[in-house]
């Protein structure tokens, strides 16, 4: 039975009660999220027709693949890192109206645009996939690998501003 | 079980540790998305799991604080608290340990830019771990409502 004044039947009934609470809660309400965090999967081919918005994570070799296609990078991590070593002709991140303006100056919404971060945990790069998605743009590719993939590969990269 | 506190001290702690724990899960409760990105960005938790963390925990911290002030279950309220710091303490440690920049998470979810992790994060969870501790090893049970 439950004695309500044993401490440790108390911290039961806290973590009974708020995960309970927590479910309901997320049962009702209109901006609800799945209880487990779903995985950005990686393609295995790349359709650039759809007219859905895309958002996916794509391997080091789709990656270069895009870059000699001249589509737009975008570095999400803070401004050391990129001026430590980016990819060459990655955009920086900064302030998220700032970077949609930016884009938006070279490239519609519609086209391509791939986004990486440091190393394949970080998460920084599908966050800001996320909020760019939420912004309009409609094809969003994930470079998991990010910096640490490109760089060991040797591939074109720049350092400073 | 050692009881060494006793007097305002204790009263004091449980309002303060209370709003704080109030105030700090309002903002997570109404965006439970940006603080499970926020958890996320800790890297701790494996396969998705800090979306059951963002959904139970901050309900958590809300009743946790409502019970320090109220007076209600105030042992297991400053178990809670305490278990709740380490944890925090634990996790901001490991992500400064490993150089990852990120954004605390502690208080507002939906700032952009504001409050990211550091020493002084560690040091104000140890202040509110201390407070948890006085609480807990209190003598004297003064405006307790339940149990008596």
């Amino acid at each position: 039975m439950i004695e309500y004044n044993r401490p440790i039947h108390q911290v039961v009934i806290f973590l009974v009660l708020s995960t309970l609470i927590g479910f309901a809660s997320n049962l009702v309400r209109t901006d609800s999220i799945p209880w487990i965090a779903t995985k950005l999967e990686t393609v295995e081919s790349i359709d650039l027709s759809s007219a859905e918005p895309v958002l996916v994570a794509i391997s080091l070799d789709q990656a270069k693949d895009f870059f000699d296609k001249g589509v737009l990078f975008v570095d999400a991590r803070d401004e050391g890192y990129y001026e430590a070593g980016h990819i060459k002709g990655a955009m920086r991140n900064g302030f998220l109206m700032e970077l949609v303006f930016n884009i938006e100056e070279k490239q519609s919404k519609n086209d391509p645009l791939v986004v990486y971060c440091g190393d394949p945990g970080c998460g920084d790069s599908e966050d800001l996939a996320y909020d760019l998605k939420d912004s309009g743009f409609m094809q969003l590719y994930v470079f998991k690998g990010g910096w640490v993939e490109w760089s060991e590969a040797s591939y074109p990269s720049e350092v400073g501003q | 079980m050692n009881q060494f506190f006793k007097g305002p001290i204790i009263l004091i702690c449980r309002i303060v540790l209370g709003g704080i724990f109030i105030f700090a899960s309002l903002d997570k409760i109404a965006h439970p998305a940006e603080f499970a990105k926020a958890i996320g960005n800790y890297h701790v938790l494996p396969f998705g799991l800090e979306n059951l963390l963002a959904l139970t925990l901050p309900w958590l911290e809300l009743l946790a604080g409502v019970a320090l002030i109220t007076g209600v279950m105030v042992d297991g309220a400053a178990i809670m608290v305490i278990l709740m710091n380490i944890v925090f303490i634990f996790a901001i440690s490991q992500a400064l340990a490993r150089g990852i920049s990120i954004e605390c998470g502690c208080f507002s979810v939906t700032t952009e830019g504001g409050d990211n992790i550091g020493l002084q994060t560690i040091i104000r969870d140890i202040g509110y771990l201390i407070m948890g501790f006085i609480v807990f090893y209190r003598r004297d049970n003064l405006f307790e409502l339940y149990p008596k």
